[in-house]
């Protein structure tokens, strides 16, 4: 019975999980293109819905009912798998954020997480690490030249990103001496306890890694429009093609926003000012602001070229972690 | 200032066959073919001389003559600081290439080629510039009708349910096959030498138009490169030689749309100096005012899809922002965004409206801050020095081999401005500076560019200033015989009724000539060379295309970098098709 009630409990819960997130990714695009729209002065999206609430909806319409092209020349079972794979090991980064504190509904005790793990970081950043896979998959599966160079210079962008993201993580990890995200965000206590203020080298690495692994400006190579037409997606059509920007641009974002909000600012940590909600209203507020200041960086500024990119992950991201994690060691030693 | 007595004894001395003529403040030379080459090098090299910019190169069909075919050269020289025309007839139909001595004459000759089939001795790759390979004919040769030849079968024109009202030939002119096409890109590249060829275009949204790039590559750098042009080849130079010189203007829209007006300039002047018309002082301001205003519109253009390449997508809608406003003071005047054909041989088609310049005075006033704006986004933006810096050096060596002007020579070091050079309209009159780069790079015409928007701007400033003084005055010289009168003229008075209809019927009767005048346009010169026959039509009408010989450099200097800078090289060269092609 008691087996059946998690197994159930986990079920409900992973189900309302990736529902939301379907749906908070669909609105993430209209957050995305409302602040696009105002950064450039014009208003976005106006038209359907007020203020374009209902855009969203219309544009998975029509992106579901668009005709699905599979060229010929394809490889068809790395075809569909890649956008399978650049989508499903997003949004299983997931099971292992933490949203908030448990809370009590109707007696029972929720918890707003769907695991504990006491290994949920280095999870996570294992499901980051499979995504690669979907964009050479694509890349290569595609047949094509633009898709191969993109889905290479991809490849290229996150595995020197994915090292200096992993190093840039140790430094809060040490402080907090734990590997799971919830705890965590427990060893972070007050204003000046959020790890931010002890660890600002390994945020920035943290930030740049997010921005090259979402492909967001600076370091958006991998579809540079006016060399690579689309890069590694210009073959997919229909929902294929939907799935690429949902799960990097959208879901991949907010995932590792959310990360970056547990690791560097103290998670729902804040002054309980909204009632019962407010953990949840502070992680969210946090995450927004994490979010938009991606945003803001991806709509001003202009991109690098592959080589800089790679050069700046493996002669400047990657030391700088080790000199963090050197200095945090030296600092743990001595304060003990 | 044009050659002097003494230089001319010079070379009619040394070249005792020499014909010298002197017209529209030009020097024609006319010499043997197997002299050519040397008194070109005579040009080139002696000192006093140094002739050693390639400016343009074309040809003239005369088919009742014998040989048939006369190759003209426009040179330039830094030293004199004018420009001469060096014409020969090709015995045989051919003539030697010049691209020992200038590699600008490269696609030039090409381009002579592949309209008229004249043949040039020892030539690299002789090959079609704007036609595909396999095309029979050369389309620019006399005896080529400007409709084409109607030989292709291709009756599904024809297969339709309700037939089209006017004529419906199931013949067409010849249209390229795939493996027409294929044969074209084989032509350009000898053999394949690295890893995969990466095809931009011919529509590709790095290329700003219809441009055809082959790109050999290895891993991401460029071994190779070519480009095939002409998907955009409308055959203006063929299609007027049947106008008149009135109906050729909305041509020179077409050529390079996004600088419309000075296109028009450019030609308008070279036909009025032909005809011998002078426009009344406020057409001239006008004119200047117009040509600076579309000068700061298409520089915006150029910025907002330069960095739109380089994925600063932001500015592309803050330049369209400013650029609107110029839109609309060019629609409120000309009545036309785009294409406005405003120019009028003798002067503008309107008067300047009322609150025209109030309303260009609160642009001038309002657009340096805005130009700020875009500085301070980019100008010390490390990522975008990171990306320019370095990319695609050009030296002054090469402005003067390949013919290149506009932003790209001064970015190089070279002060080539037509505006000071040879000034037109009242360039003369107004106060403004030449922005020279220093290193020749990518971020040097950034940097060219953005500083003429802010010399654009002064010279603006006086042009309203003085167009204040001019409120009452003429805007078309009417009274002259080639002008057009103005609507309103022909409605009060028979006289100016009857002229108009026999400029419209017969065109303007040019005195027979030649002359070759260029103006200034935003992505180089724009040259005319016109040859009349005393018809109400140009004989010849060739136009030196600023683009065309910019965009040459490309394959030659992109070679040993990666794709990724092959966008930056050409957003800062900034070629429009419709130039580049005609």
């Amino acid at each position: 019975m008691e087996i059946l009630g998690t197994v159930l409990g986990i079920t409900i819960k992973s189900v309302i999980f990736i529902v939301g997130m379907f749906l908070l990714a669909a609105y993430l695009t209209l957050v995305e293109r409302k602040f696009a729209g105002h950064v450039q002065q014009r208003p976005g999206p106006l038209h359907v819905g007020f203020h374009g609430l209902l855009q969203p909806i219309a544009d998975a319409l029509k992106v579901l009912t668009k005709e699905d092209i599979v060229p010929q020349s394809v490889d068809r079972v790395l075809f569909y798998l890649a956008s399978l794979l650049a989508f499903v090991p997003a949004i299983m980064i997931l099971a292992v954020i933490p949203f908030g504190e448990p809370i009590e509904i109707f007696g029972f005790k929720i918890n707003p997480y769907i695991t504990d793990l006491n290994v949920g970081l280095i999870l996570a950043l294992a499901f980051g690490s499979i995504s690669i896979y979907g964009v050479i998959f694509a890349g290569w599966a595609s047949n094509s030249k633009y898709p191969m160079i993109g889905g290479l210079r991809k490849a290229a962008v996150l595995i020197g990103y994915e090292v200096a993201l992993g190093f840039a993580l140790v430094g809060p990890i040490m402080l907090a001496g734990t590997f799971s995200l919830r705890e965590i965000v427990e060893a972070q206590e007050g204003f000046f306890g959020a790890f931010i203020w002890y660890q600002p080298i390994a945020f920035i690495v943290f930030l740049f890694a997010i921005l090259a692994e979402t492909g967001r400006t600076p370091f958006d190579v991998q579809e540079a429009e006016a060399e690579l037409v689309s890069g590694y997606n210009t073959e997919y059509s229909g929902m294929k093609f939907g799935l690429f920007p949902l799960a990097e641009w959208y879901i991949a974002t907010f995932v590792l926003s959310a990360i970056a909000v547990i690791l560097f600012f103290g998670g729902w940590n804040g002054p309980h000012i909204f009632g019962a909600l407010s953990p949840y209203i502070w992680f969210l507020l946090k995450l927004g602001i994490v979010f938009m200041s991606l945003l803001w960086i991806h709509w001003t500024l202009p991109r690098y070229r592959v080589d800089q990119i790679t050069e700046i992950a493996w002669k400047v991201m990657l030391p700088l972690t080790f000199v963090n994690i050197f200095i945090t060691a030296i600092i743990i030693m001595i304060k003990g | 200032m044009p050659l002097t007595k003494e230089k001319i004894e010079k070379l009619t001395e040394k070249f005792p066959d020499l014909k010298i003529k002197f017209e529209n403040n030009l020097y024609f030379f006319e010499i043997k073919k197997q002299n050519l080459i040397k008194f070109l090098t005579f040009l080139k090299e002696t000192p006093d001389f140094e002739y050693k910019m390639f400016i343009d190169m074309t040809c003239v069909d005369y088919p009742l003559h014998k040989p048939r075919f006369q190759g003209v050269y426009v040179l330039y020289s830094p030293i004199n600081k004018d420009k001469v025309v060096i014409k020969t007839w090709a015995e045989d139909d051919s003539l030697p290439t010049l691209i020992n001595l200038w590699k600008g004459a490269k696609w030039a000759e090409r381009e002579a080629y592949d309209m008229f089939g004249v043949n040039f001795e020892g030539h690299e790759n002789l090959v079609r510039m704007f036609m595909w390979e396999g095309y029979k004919y050369f389309p620019l040769r006399k005896d080529f009708p400007k409709e084409g030849i109607p030989e292709v079968y291709l009756p599904s024109l024809n297969e339709r349910n309700n037939i089209p009202s006017h004529d419906y030939s199931p013949y067409h002119t010849e249209v390229p096959t795939m493996e027409d096409l294929e044969r074209t890109e084989k032509a350009r590249f000898e053999k394949k030498q690295a890893q995969i060829i990466l095809n931009w275009g011919p529509l590709h949204p790095g290329t700003h138009g219809t441009i055809w790039f082959l790109f050999d590559l290895e891993g991401e750098v460029i071994k190779n490169c070519d480009i095939i042009l002409g998907q955009l080849h409308r055959g203006i130079e063929k299609l007027s030689e049947d106008l008149t010189y009135t109906q050729i203007i909305p041509y020179t829209d077409r050529m390079d749309y996004i600088s419309a007006i000075c296109s028009n300039v450019a030609y308008v002047n070279a036909v009025e100096k032909l005809l011998n018309v002078e426009p009344p002082e406020k057409a001239k301001w006008i004119r200047t005012m117009m040509c600076e205003l579309q000068r700061i519109n298409s520089h915006l253009l150029w910025l907002g899809t330069f960095a739109l390449d380089l994925g600063a997508l932001t500015i592309f809608l803050y330049t369209f922002r400013e650029r609107e406003k110029i839109m609309d003071i060019i629609e409120g005047i000309a009545g036309i965004r785009l294409n406005s054909s405003f120019m009028r041989i003798g002067g503008v088609r309107f008067d300047l409206p009322e609150g025209a310049i109030p309303v260009i005075k609160h642009f001038v006033k309002d657009f340096p801050s805005k130009l700020k704006e875009y500085e301070d986004i980019l100008t010390k933006n490390r990522i975008w020095q990171k990306r320019n810096v370095g990319v695609g050096i050009i030296n002054e060596e090469q402005v003067y081999q390949y013919g290149l002007t506009g932003a790209v020579a001064r970015a190089s070091g070279v002060p080539y401005d037509i505006r000071m050079l040879q000034p037109t309209d009242s360039y003369d009159k107004v106060d403004f500076e030449i922005p020279l780069g220093t290193v020749g790079d990518s971020y040097d015409r950034y940097l060219v560019r953005m500083e003429e928007m802010r010399q654009s701007i002064e010279i603006i400033k006086q042009c309203i200033e003085k167009l204040n003084t001019l409120e009452n005055d003429d805007y078309i010289a009417t009274d002259n015989p080639y002008v057009l009168p103005t609507l309103q003229e022909t409605f009060i008075s028979i006289e100016a009724m009857v002229k108009d209809f026999n400029l419209r019927i017969y065109g303007e009767q040019a005195p027979e000539g030649e002359i070759y005048l260029s103006g200034e346009n935003p992505r180089g010169e724009l040259g005319f060379y016109i040859v009349s026959k005393g018809e109400g039509k140009p004989y010849r009408l060739r136009i030196r295309s600023g683009a065309f010989y910019n965009l040459q450099i490309f394959p030659e200097i992109i070679k040993g970098r990666t794709i990724a800078d092959a966008v930056v090289l050409l957003g800062s060269i900034d070629p429009v098709v419709g130039e580049t092609d005609r």
